[in-house]
């Protein structure tokens, strides 16, 4: 099969997919919702006739719950896609992702020391403390690779993987020294999830991914000429130090947002790439929506599992990602160990 | 002939270590010149200093009369090309996609492909003669046809002056003759073409002036043969070097011994 056709079968794939999967995603939980009635509430709001009413108490949770919760579950995981594909060609390496930066351990430290803090319970403390920890660590990231002159791609991700070791340390201090009732609260975050997620975390979070994800869309040809390598790349013309900052700022403030409303999730970043590159090729202006569209479903259906396959409690999100990516992985490696 | 790219004095230093001490050189409007020197002479870092992808710390590399760090990015990429042996494009690229990189310069981030892009393109593959290969990703290609693929992309940007480092390393002999073939057709339509070659006698055949590089200074240079006959050439390479002209060849053979 040609390229362009693989890459039009794989997009239409995805974009029905999606659709599907966040009605499921509405519909699906301990109550279950029949999709026909979804779909008529989502009509009737659009003006449409309601052919299929759903119940008061229904209509409370598809709108106040399981619509929030399933369209951020949707940018997240789109939102972590795209910035594992953006970063997978700034490092040139298949393996980066936003973790690189020092995303996940910073936003882990700064959830952490807000809980040790008492605000575990405060509404918005721990995603906001999380965005300013995932910050924090990536300014320290990119001052402490600067400090000798400009670093190198590998200054800068071994400055990274110091940075998240040292945040990680820190996080792990923080949490002996907290009380065990606090300590429950930020295991929640740190292993993943979406409950009772709200639609001003949507506002908050979606919005910075959405923004952040158009921006690094837009800067997918810039993209395509700094994954030729930075010779290559200075000697077309591009800026590479100004583009690869941009890169990296804006993947860390998408990375940042969804990781602060959704906790740690996980291997999303690495797997969606990973696995649509084969079908729409390496560029990024098709690698980049495509990736958005497969982390989203992704991350989704990951969601509907965590809240349906236990009767009594929400699995953690971030442990279904990796129960799926993982295996995904070492799957992929094989293969393509098997090729070479 | 007009100046295009000139080195004036150049000293330049990477990291703590000063490679080229003081490098003047001239590349002119249709002029093939071939750069030599034994390895670690500072050939790739004179290569990439004639690009503008280096600051000499002294002396100046002028394009077309000026700075070529003062020029714009793109003015400077829409005539200066340089093509180098790293293979560090993804290797899941098709052929085609990477040589349409090549058109950057003068398409920025976002113009779409016009006619021009488009014929650049098809003309820069067919030269090389890999239109066959242009769906396929790099990653199924030898390394020559890979280094086919990187020239592809050079010739798309149609540069006024081509840098080479390096350019048939990988190649076969056949495609070496085909490689040069492309460069010599790319000089007969007036750009100024400079590339490193590791094989003298290739260098010898194909170059009308030769540079000759050693410890980061210009030791020699002239016709391919006075400079590979120079005493200097067998200082720089550590070999004696002897032309012995065959009736009919066109160029005069060269052997190599150490002394």
């Amino acid at each position: 099969m040609t390229e362009p056709r693989r890459r039009r079968i794989a997009f239409a794939v995805l974009a029905a997919a999606l659709p599907l999967c966040l009605c499921l995603g509405a519909a699906a939980g301990s109550v279950a919702l029949p999709p026909l009635s979804v779909l008529s509430s989502l009509a009737a709001r659009l003006g449409l006739p309601d052919f299929s009413p759903l119940s008061e108490a229904g209509h409370a949770i598809l709108w106040t719950v399981r619509l929030p919760r399933v369209l951020l579950a949707a940018l997240v995981g789109g939102g972590l896609a795209v910035v594992g594909a953006a970063l997978q060609s700034v490092f040139r390496n298949p393996m980066a992702d936003s973790g690189l930066l020092g995303v996940g351990s910073g936003a882990a430290f700064g959830a952490v020391l807000a809980v040790k803090l008492g605000w575990g319970q405060t509404f918005l403390a721990l995603p906001i403390a999380a965005f300013a920890g995932a910050m924090a660590a990536v300014l320290a990231v990119y001052l402490l690779a600067h400090a000798a002159g400009r670093p190198s791609l590998h200054g800068l991700l071994l400055t990274g993987l110091a940075v998240a070791a040292l945040a990680g340390a820190g996080t792990s201090v923080l949490l002996v020294a907290t009380e065990e009732f606090r300590v429950r609260t930020v295991l929640f975050w740190l292993a993943g999830g979406l409950d009772g997620r709200s639609w001003t975390h949507l506002q908050l979070g979606g919005g910075l991914i959405l923004a952040g994800a158009a921006l690094l869309l837009a800067l997918a040809r810039p993209l395509d000429v700094l994954s030729l390598g930075t010779d290559e790349a200075a000697a077309l013309g591009l800026p590479v130090h100004l583009t690869r900052l941009t890169l990296l700022a804006v993947s860390s403030l998408v990375a940042g947002a969804a990781t602060s409303v959704a906790g740690s999730v996980p291997f999303v970043g690495l797997v969606a790439p990973h696995a649509l590159r084969p079908l729409v090729g390496p560029l990024a202006r098709h690698l980049l929506p495509a990736a958005f569209l497969a982390g989203a479903v992704l991350v989704v259906l990951a969601d509907i599992a965590a809240r349906t396959l236990s009767a009594q409690m929400d699995l953690p999100l971030g442990a279904l990602t990796a129960f799926v990516g993982a295996p995904y992985f070492l799957v992929a490696l094989r293969t393509s160990e098997g090729r070479s | 002939m007009k100046t295009m790219l000139e080195a004036r004095d150049a000293v330049v230093r990477r990291g703590p270590r000063e490679v080229l001490h003081g490098v003047s050189l001239a590349l002119r409007q249709g002029e093939a010149v071939a750069l030599v020197g034994p390895n670690a002479a500072g050939k790739s870092t004179l290569v990439r200093t004639l690009a503008g992808l280096l600051s000499p710390e002294r002396g100046q590399v002028l394009l077309e009369g000026r700075a070529v760090r003062a020029w714009d990015r793109d003015a400077r990429a829409r005539t200066v090309a340089l093509v180098t042996p790293d293979e560090d494009a993804p290797p899941a690229l098709t052929v085609e996609d990477r040589v349409a990189l090549g058109r950057y310069p003068h398409r920025g981030p976002f113009r779409s492909l016009t006619h021009e892009d488009r014929q650049a393109i098809e003309s820069a593959l067919a030269v090389t003669g890999i239109e066959g290969l242009a769906r396929r990703a790099l990653e199924t290609l030898s390394a020559g046809e890979r280094q086919l693929a990187a020239l592809a992309r050079g010739l798309a940007q149609q540069p006024r002056v081509l840098l080479l480092d390096e350019p048939g390393a990988h190649l076969d002999v056949g495609h070496q003759l085909g490689l040069f073939r492309v460069l010599d057709q790319a000089r007969a339509g007036g750009v100024a073409v400079l590339a490193v070659v590791h094989d003298l006698q290739r260098a010898a055949a194909w170059a009308g002036r030769m540079v000759l590089l050693h410890e980061g200074r210009v030791t020699a240079e002239g016709p391919p043969g006075a400079v590979l006959t120079s005493p200097e050439a067998a200082r720089a390479f550590r070999v004696s070097v002897r032309a012995h002209v065959l009736p009919g060849a066109a160029h005069p053979l060269y052997s190599f011994e150490e002394p």
